[in-house]
């Protein structure tokens, strides 16, 4: 049997593949919470940027320097651990919120870019038919802004579902540490964390897919 | 309740009350981008009902004036006036003179993630606060106008340049301005697609709609114009009824560029 050359037993991936499925649903459900949470502060954070007010444009921008220049686990242990003399969070919370403060920066800059790139044209049109600057901005400019974000969503979305292995560290029962306890109780880490990383696969894989289609389904206003 | 921003101080409501008024006035305009001096201490009236063109070598300031007068453009020094009423850079007051100042742009600048109509109604709806179907209604009356009801509800990525623009008019007109304001409206155009802008306007000075415009049409300017204005590096350099305009202009400069522009058999 060829399978013996292997030092690995491949047989007990199929066999162990569905033992992580609700590990699996943890990933989903704080992947899914923090991008949500990353989100709203990121459409607060661009809009608070592109503001003409001066502080409120250095509190965003404040934000975004801090966020994007440390690590998501540096966060995670400061809202885990770092908060306990003040707060004590759950490890799931901990996790949907260092999730989504870390990404509420990058999606920040994502809907920065994409408001920016609309034609000044367009709150032009807006402001000349009397619409006020915030209705303009939530009528005309952000729709189109949104549309031209989806992709670089998409991008940011897939990498919150990788960096969502960060939360093994604080106990989060979600398929990183589903492979560690698995590994540890059977000694095949290969074959389990072979698991864990088709799972992944498997969930990108369905995201980018889903995202394709978004994607097509917005071009129905577009000719090319 | 359209005065009710500007009549907190006696002066201004002064200001407010003369019937003989031009329909729109600037007093004194200038605008600077940095050092270049590009509106020079301009001043021109528009009567109600006047159409009034302006014609000038690009880079004269002739679109930024129209921009301008509906504070596309911002500049603290020189005064603007609408029936009488002195026109302030403060957002209140703006919103609603905007509304009375229709803008067609040389772009079209149509809102892509709205049907045609939708289009035409979006400002009946958010700004005035029109029921839907009541905007519908006008919006549709307005297509028909410029010839576009077939068009209703295709996204403007569909129409051609000519259409996008008509589209634009109508957008303008749904506000029920008291003054169109045209930049450049068919210099974005391929020429076979010009006239059908063209007709749309005209038709709208053939109404009585006070018109400024701006434009590169000749044609236009001879046929519609009640009066053309020759800027030329900042300034009015010269202002007169088509006739005078085109076939005894005053200046030197305006014949020079008149020569460039108009077909060699035009006298």
């Amino acid at each position: 049997m060829p399978m013996n050359i292997l030092p690995w037993d491949l047989g007990a991936i199929p066999s162990r593949f569905f033992l992580f499925g609700e590990a699996a649903w943890y990933t989903v459900q704080i992947t899914g919470l923090g991008v949500l949470l990353g989100l709203v502060i990121g459409l607060l954070v661009a809009l608070g940027r592109l503001s003409t007010n001066k502080p409120l444009s250095a509190v965003a921008r404040a934000y975004i320097f801090l966020i994007r220049g440390t690590p998501l686990l540096v966060q995670l242990f400061i809202v885990y651990y770092g908060l306990t003399s003040v707060v004590t969070i759950a490890p799931i919370p901990s996790a949907v919120i260092a999730l989504g403060v870390h990404n509420g920066a990058y999606i920040a800059e994502i809907f920065r870019g994409s408001i920016q790139s609309i034609h000044y044209g367009q709150m032009e049109a807006a402001r000349s038919l009397g619409m006020p600057k915030g209705k303009a901005m939530r009528r005309i400019i952000l729709p189109q802004a949104f549309k031209r974000a989806v992709p670089s969503l998409g991008n940011q979305l897939i990498i919150a579902l990788k960096d969502s292995s960060l939360a093994s560290t604080i106990a989060v029962p979600e398929l990183m540490l589903r492979g560690r306890q698995m590994g540890s109780s059977t000694f095949m880490y290969m074959e389990m964390f072979v698991i864990v990383g088709i799972w992944y696969l498997l969930m990108t894989s369905v995201l980018s897919y889903v995202i394709h289609r978004i994607e097509t389904r917005l071009k129905v206003s577009d000719r090319d | 309740m359209t005065d009710t921003n500007t009549q907190k101080k006696p002066i201004k409501k002064k200001e407010t009350i003369d019937p003989n008024a031009p329909f729109l006035r600037i007093e004194k305009l200038n605008k600077f981008y940095g050092d270049l001096h590009v509106l020079k201490n301009i001043s021109l009236s528009v009567k109600k009902g006047e159409v009034v063109v302006i014609i000038g070598a690009s880079g004269s300031g002739k679109s930024t004036l129209l921009r301008c007068v509906n504070f596309l453009e911002k500049t603290k020094n020189g005064k603007i006036y609408i029936e009488g009423k002195r026109i302030r850079n403060q957002e209140k007051q703006l919103n609603k003179v905007r509304q009375e100042l229709g803008m067609v742009f040389q772009h079209f600048n149509l809102f892509p993630h709205m049907t045609v109509v939708q289009n035409v109604m979006e400002g009946l709806v958010q700004v005035k606060g029109l029921h839907k179907e009541k905007a519908r209604e006008r919006a549709l009356d307005l297509l028909e106008q410029v010839g576009l009801s077939d068009k209703a509800e295709i996204y403007p990525s569909m129409l051609s340049g000519g259409q996008k623009q008509r589209v634009a008019i109508a957008r303008a007109l749904a506000m029920d301005p008291k003054i169109m304001l045209f930049d450049e409206p068919t210099s974005a155009l391929d020429p076979e697609l010009v006239g059908e802008v063209l007709t749309v306007m005209t038709d709208l000075a053939k109404q009585g709609m006070t018109m400024l415009v701006v434009t590169h049409e000749m044609w236009f300017a001879k046929e519609v114009a009640d009066r053309v204005i020759f800027m030329d590096d900042g300034i009015i350099l010269e202002e007169a009824p088509p006739e005078k305009m085109f076939s005894a202009p005053e200046h030197e400069r305006t014949l020079e560029f008149l020569k460039q522009v108009l077909p060699p058999q035009s006298d």
